[in-house]
């Protein structure tokens, strides 16, 4: 497994907001993780990406416990994530995002920047070059050189996704990548997702959009109140009544 | 005439050191620092008990730098636990931690009578020239010399971390990358620009005492970065200008205004650099070197 987690628990204060969620993530596939407002969904992520710690569970990154690391070595060790609420460097155009997340740049540390300014200029010269692929990739050419906080909030959406696969990680974590964007540029970002795996990514995928996301994954999961009610295909977890019932026959 | 002019560029000079160290801490980084006034006393104090013991400014002045960065690195790392605001009452409560130490101690520096004829930078640095073009000349190159620097460190990928940092700590967190050793380099390095400023200021005045370091010379600082414009390098240049222009022009309302004791005029002239600011944010609200697109 690429990401395993098992028997997660977490509580706000005294509000418990994930119980005994267990969840794997095999390597090179999409899965899905539904369910209603307030279900712990988003916790789920900031939990397994280190910004909240569990009261008990494990939590494995390709075969390492990351259990207790913080976010910043989970970064590192290879797991990326997108926010539900967009999450871009405001005043940063959408060129500057993509470059400020590449690691380890010679030029983020000051004593290179002055004595081998070279290496610096080198290096950020390749990287523009990458950036320069990514964006038109996620064709966000057009406003490239536009701070991302003037964005629409699909673009952050699609700029956010641009900020991790310059991590080059081993998953991706997305909340909500579909929320707020305009269903021609779902359509894009679904063959974008699907072009990424294709290459090689794996990837969990929080979505209200069933159709797009049904399209997407092979394993959706659903939780409700903090807990894993239904997993497996997605046509048969969406025919289970217990999922139906969860979302109260409204959305399906 | 003359002479008036170049006391106030060597006001204005030592303001702008204060400014460009606390534009990277808070407008590049978002490291609200409202204890600048302490790395400035340590440098002051620094310079005035080495060159009144016999030591010549060759080393007082980097004594001043490295002493006020030093002192500021444990501050700093406190960043890595306090939210902005929490900081900024620390950094607030750490200088005026500072300044009674400076009161206390009076065995080393002399408590509330301070250090009195620290000596000009002529003789400080043994050169036979006029104190005051020297100290001028010096400033000019201190404030080109940082310029330089941090245009160069924020024109860097060094400089878009930290501006990444000052927008969403936590999503800089997620790619990977730890805000606090920036956050760190940041404070230290503008503590060394307050140092090398109070050092000067040492120097120029020839008598520090306490009570010349209140929290209100922060508070000028943070004036002066606000007008010429948050998170641009030249802007804390404008900006110190046209602080000392404030500061100097608001002695003239004691013409204006008679009647009005020495105590008085120090809230008089806050209250006018404080108008001077309320109109520039409703004018012009980027400040006057600002980016439109920063804030
Ligand atoms: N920072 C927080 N403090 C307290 N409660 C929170 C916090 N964040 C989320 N919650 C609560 O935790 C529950 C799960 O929230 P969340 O994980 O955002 O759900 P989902 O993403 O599935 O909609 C909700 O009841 C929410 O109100
Ligand atoms: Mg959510």
């Amino acid at each position: 497994m690429i990401l395993s987690l098992s028997h997660v628990a977490f509580a706000f204060g005294d509000f418990r907001v994930l119980d005994d969620v267990s969840l794997d993530v095999p390597p090179k596939e999409i899965v899905g993780l539904i369910g209603p407002n307030g279900a712990g969904k988003s916790t789920l992520f900031a939990v397994t990406s280190g910004f909240e710690k569990p009261l008990a569970g494990t939590i494995m990154l390709d075969g390492r416990d990351i259990t207790h690391d913080g976010p910043v070595a989970r970064a590192r060790a290879g797991l990326g994530r997108t926010f539900q609420v967009p999450r871009e460097f405001r005043h940063l155009t959408v060129r500057e995002n993509l470059l400020a997340a590449a690691p380890n740049q010679t030029g983020e540390n000051l004593l290179p920047l002055f004595l081998s300014p070279r290496r610096v200029r080198e290096e950020e010269r390749a990287l523009r070059e990458k950036v320069a692929d990514l964006i038109a990739f996620l064709n966000l050419t057009a406003v490239k050189d536009t701070p991302s906080g003037s964005l629409s909030g699909g673009q952050k959406k699609l700029l956010e996704l641009g900020r991790v696969l310059m991590g080059d990680p081993k998953v991706i974590l997305l909340d909500e990548p579909f929320a707020g964007v305009n269903p021609v540029l779902i359509d894009s970002l679904v063959d974008r997702i699907r072009e990424l795996n294709a290459q090689g990514y794996s990837f969990l995928v929080i979505e209200h959009n069933l159709r797009a996301l049904s399209d997407l994954c092979s394993t959706m999961h659903v939780m409700d109140r903090g807990a894993m009610i239904a997993s497996g295909a997605p046509s048969a977890v969406l025919d289970d009544p217990k999922v139906q019932e969860a979302y109260m026959g409204g959305v399906l | 005439m003359t002479a008036y002019l170049i006391a106030m560029a060597i006001v204005a000079l030592i303001y702008m050191l204060l400014t460009i160290g606390l534009n990277l801490q808070y407008g590049y980084t978002g490291l609200a620092n409202f204890g600048h006034v302490g790395s400035f006393a340590i440098g002051a104090y620094i310079t005035a008990l080495i060159t009144t013991n016999g030591g010549f400014a060759y080393v007082s002045l980097p004594a001043s730098v490295l002493g006020a960065a030093l002192v500021a690195w444990p501050v700093a790392l406190l960043s890595k636990r306090l939210r902005t605001d929490y900081f900024a009452i620390a950094t607030l409560a750490a200088s005026e931690t500072l300044r009674l130490a400076i009161i206390e101690e009076d065995w080393i520096t002399n408590g509330v009578h301070g250090i009195t004829s620290i000596p000009n930078m002529s003789v400080a640095l043994g050169l036979d020239v006029d104190p005051n073009i020297l100290i001028l000349t010096l400033l000019i190159a201190a404030n080109l010399l940082a310029v330089a620097l941090i245009t160069r460190m924020v024109k860097s990928p060094f400089g878009r971390t930290i501006e990444a940092i000052r927008d969403d700590e936590d999503a800089v967190r997620a790619l990977g990358k730890e805000p606090a050793t920036f956050k760190v380099k940041v404070f230290v390095i503008g503590a060394g620009l307050a140092g090398l400023a109070g050092a000067f200021y040492a120097h120029y005045f020839s008598y520090i005492s306490p009570e010349q370091f209140l929290p209100l010379i922060t508070f000028y600082v943070w004036m002066a970065m606000i007008l010429g414009g948050t998170g641009s390098i030249l802007g804390a240049v404008a900006g110190s200008l046209v602080l000392v222009l404030f500061l100097e022009g608001s002695r003239f309302v004691r013409d204006i205004l008679p009647g009005v004791t020495e105590v008085e005029m120090a809230s008089v002239r806050l209250f006018v650099v404080g108008m001077a600011l309320v109109l520039l944010t409703l004018l012009r609200p980027q400040g006057l070197m600002g980016d439109f697109r920063k804030r």
